[in-house]
């Protein structure tokens, strides 16, 4: 412990050293080198880069409380996405009467009762039929909001801030803004999610992933456990949910549907399950996947040669989306099941332990 | 009454492609305990293939379908056999996850062909109109889907009862261990299990394309409603998925007919319950009654 440099195993010797958040103060410096990046990126960005990171920041928060439901509990969960559009929807409804602070946590409660209620079915049955639970609320939740006259029945509702504490946001520095916000709200929500995994709860839902049974024999309530995952990953799924629609000044169905539930769970795989750096590599990594692709596929639509060696009828633009991202999910799923952060656990060690291989 | 009938046959007209569709899902299942996420597309692509060989190739229709069956079974088992088989031993997530991400492959494989936008009509190869019976009709195509069932369920049943593959395809779901050290091959059962349920699927999708044409989305959504029906059934159970099928392609006809108007006068316009009762029936299930009606109740032991 003395020498971080030479470290090669774990020195822990006492229960106080073990429960700690950070091993050693170089975790801490690095911690808070990465925020202070964070925090003064943007000033060499353009508004609609930032846009970008924002919605990474955004889905990070939601694939976190994936990795609550899915990472921890074992619990899969393709109904993230309509979690995050209960918190948005509480949002647009409740946003001309309430501050913004008041309404985001509301948002993320209202989600976590609805999740407390779709979790229901896990106090009998197990993985697959909790998949298709979350599946059915995802489908009902779409065909409510796609119907409702009082949610405009599904088209876009303004959620309008126009200042902050004598701060006007406008046009300009609106994205800023949010990105400050959105910021603040992952490191708080990080916090919290390590905090609480690391201790009781967490450990409880780790043993009722890995054996529920087990978990009864040694004294857990595994129904009352995975509920809890259920809630609080719909949680944090109506918080994100809430910050994206003030970010995107308005809320459409369109964001909440199954697809993008599915994109969620495959940022949380390529990612890593259960991890914080998986949870905000893998929605970077989706979502730039998702902007190149785009590009691509404008760039082939204008590029003339493509455009005259397609046959008629096929539309390669299109395709290349899903197909990018169907084979990134399975070619991790195959090759590198733990995600990137497996890749960023071996190049860290590989730093730690030069110039010996491991 | 006569309206009532009238919708119980097309409901159960509908519910027979469910239930083709749930079939070779509750093969799958039985056998390898997956959860096949790209049985939708494994309709699409089924039914793509019918029509390109009848309209593209001309072969008679009923060649067409037949081929088209057997080149799906073909693809199911070549997906068993690249992708399922690495992951046997993964955890559940794993393996859902592969069957999402294949389907998502398959969808841009499908936008690679001109099928992936437009409406596409089989050609003519039903008689016209269709039977009348005291003012109660019913379509060729609605004859088609329920006859195309009831040849499949004869089929299977044989299958099951009577030949070998199907005898060990039993065994397997019952124990795999035990039938391993039987002599069954485990593997082969489960890309067997891969291509009925590749050739079921691109049956219920040409019955689909000979009711209502041929769309990608339409097709695809197909493989979402299967969900219901066979929690409705029991994930496990070959019968369960027949009459779990037909109950929510009934259920779909009667909310058509009796609950949009209900619907509207609590504030939700547009209708269409048709395509969220089937969600509700299956949460509501998983509540009350979750390995459904004719499903296996796990017993576990730690």
């Amino acid at each position: 412990m003395r020498n971080p440099w030479a470290q090669t195993g774990n020195y822990r010797t006492s229960y106080v050293q073990d429960t700690t958040i950070f091993a050693n103060y170089r975790e801490i410096v690095s911690v808070v080198l990465l925020l202070v990046a964070l925090c003064i990126l943007p000033m060499f960005l353009e508004r609609s880069q930032v846009l970008v990171l924002n919605f990474i920041l955004i889905y990070a928060i939601a694939v976190l409380g994936l990795n609550i439901t899915t990472g921890y509990a074992g619990l899969i969960s393709v109904g993230q996405a309509a979690f995050m559009g209960v918190g948005a929807y509480t949002v647009a409804l409740s946003a001309p009467n309430l501050p913004f602070w008041l309404t985001i946590p509301l948002g993320g409660l209202t989600a976590a009762v609805i999740g407390f209620v779709v979790g229901i079915p896990s106090l009998r049955v197990k993985h697959l039929y909790l998949a298709l639970a979350t599946l059915a609320f995802q489908e009902i939740f779409v065909w409510v909001v796609g119907r409702s006259p009082a949610l405009a029945q599904g088209a876009a509702i303004p959620v309008e801030m126009r200042n902050f504490l004598g701060l006007e946001i406008g046009f300009r520095n609106h994205n800023f803004f949010w990105y400050y916000v959105i910021l603040f709200v992952l490191v708080l929500m990080v916090m919290a999610w390590r905090n609480l995994l690391r201790g009781k709860y967490g450990r409880a839902l780790i043993a009722v992933r890995d054996n529920d049974r087990a978990a009864d024999a040694m004294g857990m309530d595994p129904g009352r456990t995975k509920l809890f995952a259920f809630a609080l990953g719909a949680f944090y799924g109506g918080i994100a949910g809430g910050l994206l629609a003030y970010m995107q000044r308005a809320v459409v169905v369109e964001e909440f549907t199954l697809g993008r539930s599915v994109a969620l769970l495959a940022m949380a795989i390529v990612g890593g399950l259960g991890t914080v750096v998986g949870s905000l590599l893998g929605p970077a990594f989706i979502e730039f996947l998702r902007l190149y692709m785009e590009r691509l596929s404008e760039w082939m639509k204008s590029n003339a040669f493509i455009q005259s060696i397609t046959p008629a009828g096929v539309d390669v633009a299109s395709a290349l989306l899903p197909l990018s991202f169907g084979l990134v999910i399975v070619l991790f799923l195959v090759f590198e099941p733990r995600g990137l952060y497996n890749w960023w656990r071996l190049l860290r060690s590989y730093f730690r332990t030069w110039p010996f291989k491991y | 009454m006569i309206d009532f009938i009238q919708n119980l046959i097309s409901g159960v007209a509908v519910g027979c492609i469910y239930a083709l569709a749930a079939l070779g899902f509750v093969l799958i299942y039985k056998s390898s305990r997956v959860i096949n996420f790209a049985n939708g597309q494994f309709i699409a692509i089924g039914a793509f293939m019918a029509y390109a060989l009848a309209v593209w190739v001309k072969l008679p229709v009923l060649l067409a379908a037949l081929v088209a069956m057997l080149l799906t079974a073909g693809l199911g088992f070549l997906v068993e056999r690249v992708f399922l088989r690495r992951m046997v031993g993964q955890p559940i997530i794993s393996v859902i996850m592969v069957t999402i991400g294949l389907a998502s492959v398959l969808d841009g494989l499908m936008y690679l062909t001109p099928f992936g936008s437009g409406n596409f009509t089989f050609p003519q190869f039903l008689p016209q109109g269709g039977l009348n019976l005291g003012g109660l009709s019913i379509s060729y195509p609605q004859l088609l889907a329920i006859g195309f069932t009831a040849i499949f369920l004869v089929l299977f049943s044989w299958f099951f009862q009577r030949s070998v593959l199907g005898i060990s395809m039993r065994a397997v779901a019952d124990d795999q261990m035990a039938s391993m050290s039987l002599g069954v091959s485990v593997q082969r059962v489960f890309a067997l299990a891969w291509a009925v349920a590749g050739l079921t699927a691109a049956a219920a999708g040409i019955v689909v394309g000979a009711v209502s044409g041929l769309n990608q989305d339409g097709l695809i959504a197909i493989g979402l409603a299967v969900f219901p029906a066979v929690i409705l059934g029991g994930l496990d159970s070959v019968p369960g998925a027949v009459v779990g099928g037909i109950i929510i392609g009934v259920l779909q006809s009667f909310s058509t007919a009796y609950l949009d108007g209900l619907f509207s006068q609590i504030g939700l316009v547009g209708g269409g319950s048709q395509y969220v009762m089937p969600f509700v029936v299956l949460l509501v299930m998983l509540w009350f009654k979750p390995h459904g009606l004719f499903g296996t109740e796990e017993i576990e032991r730690v």
